[in-house]
């Protein structure tokens, strides 16, 4: 069995030492003879069990005896557990490609492939939440009514929940903004404000979609890549709107409006709902993703596995 | 003889190796190299590197007067009657293999060996077994592997034409009595070729005295360059005898049909030669006389008693030969039943360079007779310390700690 797991390690330093590839050689005969039920002719494995142990004797005698009494047991033990972990590797891959985690969907642990958890990293809301793990966001009771809302009916349903000026929301958006025109899904647009004052900003989006959709979708896209540091300005605001040709004094009477601040606050008490505990977090069709994903974890989540397949 | 003296002429024991000196216990697979030969050789390739025999000019002159002087240097060394009865060879196995190939043989002729003898002296006549149909018999060692003359004689009583045979066995180092088996052989009309690869180095041999057909030896385990080894023939029988191999130096002249063979040895030293090796051969030869064979002798004899009278005080392990180690020259083998002799071997070298042989040590026929895996081989030469044995005991108790 030793031979198994040495031909493997072996064949990965040969690629840099030529005495490991001789080495390597021998244990993939030894294996050889080891799949087919013969004993290892080479003595591969008696040449290691000699060195190893030969090794340990001008250093630990006891242990060197118990190396040598129970080599085999141990490359049992040895063998399984490098299998163990390549079966854990090969899990952790496919849960990276699939959720951006090595761990499994929104999960915090170490991941290799994303050592910074730059794909579960969240702008932190600041409010008492309901939820003690991503498993337990929910949209259930939450009224989604007064968000906006693209491709209305569509059976497949994402919500994303993001602000303004958050790096992570910002990040995920377009990405987002790319799966909606590729996939056309019913797509609601929630704004939870966590970083900055965005709760103006918010209004601002709100009464633009009460004139005009497109507008709208226009201004989001404007909001989330904007310099951070002029965006609350109403110099800014008012160009932007000026801009994209919306009626200013119009949505400037609808800011005025008592009805709109409060509604906006609704929204928020209604995304508070959710649970939800950083942005951006995103619904796809009833599951929660937190933090900014791939596309292609975001297209897997709406599609499967074989998103690339359909259209 | 000063050892540490000695022991300053051979480069590799200034060597270490994972911060640890060598232990150099493999002397019968092959010796270390002292200073002088390495020097030897260097010289023809820095001063002389030509063609010997072959060109007029002053370099081929000046090779074929070093090769001619080690030639000589060898033929004393053996005491031959004539330097033309020495023969350059690769090894031993060359030297036997050339008997072998060029002296007549017919079917039914019998051929005696030992049956603990080295691959290189059993695999050639085993050829002949198949293509020429002679018969091969085996001399039966006694219990303790010493030489059973009795045994010996009666086979004799065969048609024997060869009694090809090793002088000191590389696997437990004993000598057989070479005197009284040359005169019997001769007695019953067989010649006698001795296979002194283990004696060579050890031991004075004089092939006058000993009155002995063929002797072949390797320079490689007498301090000598790898790749030389030496066939001593009579004069009288090499020159009977068909050239083995065949090609340039062989001949005086050839036509398109045929060649006309010079006298031996020329006629046996087909092609261009290892002048270096042979030039090498009579440095490490000079150099052996120096240091004399008596004192060599009582080193390894000083060495075996020691490790010797440590082994056989513990349980389970089985010498191979004698337990008197002055029977055994400067070999001590051994094994313990169950334990793979390769795996002490490995441990040996890893816990303190320790370098020693392990397995059937090319005399699988002997090992197969005896249902025996193989054995630990430790062979010495006067180089060695009894420094060196404590070490070697040292580590070994060890590792009999996880055996």
């Amino acid at each position: 069995m030793f031979c198994i797991a040495s031909f493997i390690v072996l064949s990965i330093l040969g690629i840099f030492s030529a005495t490991n590839r001789q080495l390597a050689k021998e244990a993939l005969d030894c294996v050889f003879h080891r799949v087919t039920f013969r004993p290892c002719t080479t003595g591969f494995d008696k040449k290691m069990k000699a060195k190893l142990v030969g090794g340990l004797l001008t250093r630990s005698v006891p242990v060197a005896k118990f190396i040598s009494k129970y080599f085999e047991v141990l490359s049992w033990i040895f063998v399984a557990l490098f299998l163990l972990s390549i079966a854990f590797g090969v899990r952790g891959l496919v849960l990276y490609y699939t959720t951006g985690s090595c761990n499994g969907l929104n999960s915090t642990g170490l991941c290799v492939f994303d050592p910074k958890g730059e794909n579960v990293a969240t702008s932190a809301t600041n409010c008492p939440t309901s939820a003690t793990s991503a498993k337990d966001l929910t949209l259930a009771n939450v009224n989604l009514s007064t968000f906006a809302v693209k491709n209305p009916n569509s059976p497949e349903k994402i919500v994303f929940i993001g602000c303004y000026e958050c790096d992570y929301s910002r990040k995920a958006y377009p990405v987002m903004i790319k799966l909606v025109d590729k996939y056309a899904p019913e797509f609601v647009f929630a704004h939870f404000p966590v970083k900055g004052n965005t709760n103006h900003l918010a209004e601002v989006a709100y009464c633009v979609y009460q004139q005009s959709q497109d507008k709208y979708w226009q201004l989001n896209d404007i909001f989330f890549h904007a310099d951070k540091t002029v965006m609350e300005t109403e110099a800014f605001v008012n160009d932007t709107l000026t801009q994209l040709g919306v009626d200013v004094g119009e949505v400037n009477a609808c800011l005025f409006d008592p009805n709109t601040a409060r509604t906006v606050q609704n929204q928020v008490t209604e995304l508070e709902k959710t649970g939800l505990f950083g942005t951006p977090t995103v619904f796809i069709n009833g599951e929660a993703l937190v933090g900014p994903k791939p596309y292609r974890v975001y297209a897997i989540a709406l599609r499967g596995l074989f998103f690339w397949l359909t259209k | 003889m000063n050892i540490d003296h000695i022991r300053q002429d051979f480069p590799i024991f200034q060597q270490q190796h994972n911060g640890k000196p060598i232990i150099y216990f493999d002397s019968a697979c092959q010796s270390l190299r002292p200073q002088v030969v390495i020097d030897a050789i260097d010289s023809y390739y820095l001063r002389s590197s030509a063609c010997m025999g072959r060109s007029m000019h002053y370099l081929a002159a000046e090779v074929t007067r070093l090769c001619d002087e080690s030639r000589k240097t060898v033929a004393k060394f053996l005491n031959a009657s004539k330097k033309d009865e020495i023969i350059f060879t690769r090894n031993t196995t060359e030297g036997i293999n050339l008997v072998a190939h060029s002296q007549q043989f017919k079917k039914g002729d019998v051929i005696l060996i030992s049956d603990k003898e080295h691959n290189s002296n059993l695999l050639p006549w085993q050829q002949l077994v198949q293509k020429q149909g002679v018969i091969l018999k085996i001399i039966p060692s006694q219990v303790d592997n010493t030489f059973d003359l009795d045994a010996f004689e009666k086979l004799l009583s065969l048609n024997v034409k060869l009694v090809a045979i090793g002088s000191t066995s590389n696997l437990d180092g004993l000598t057989i009595p070479m005197a009284p088996i040359i005169k019997k052989a001769h007695a019953a009309g067989a010649l006698v070729i001795l296979d002194a690869a283990q004696t060579a180095p050890h031991q004075r041999i004089d092939v006058k005295t000993l009155n002995v057909d063929f002797l072949a030896f390797s320079g490689h385990k007498m301090l000598g360059p790898s790749g030389t080894g030496i066939l001593y023939g009579k004069h009288s029988l090499l020159e009977k005898m068909d050239p083995f191999l065949v090609g340039g130096e062989t001949v005086s002249s050839t036509t398109y049909e045929t060649g006309v063979f010079l006298p031996p040895p020329e006629k046996f030293e087909a092609g261009l030669q290892d002048y270096a090796g042979i030039i090498g051969l009579g440095a490490a030869i000079n150099y052996l006389q120096k240091i004399g064979f008596d004192a060599i002798q009582n080193q390894e004899h000083l060495l075996n008693a020691a490790l010797t009278e440590e082994m056989l005080k513990i349980s389970g392990i089985t010498l191979i030969g004698p337990d008197d180690p002055r029977l055994r020259g400067g070999i001590c083998s051994f094994y313990k039943k169950g334990t793979d002799s390769h795996q002490i071997a490995l441990m040996l070298d890893q816990m303190a360079n320790i370098e020693i042989r392990s397995g059937q040590h090319c005399v699988h026929s002997w090992f197969h007779a005896h249902d025996l895996a193989g054995s630990v081989r430790v062979s010495f030469y006067f180089y060695n310390t009894l420094g060196e044995v404590e070490a070697f005991l040292d580590n070994f108790h060890q590792i009999e700690k996880v055996l």
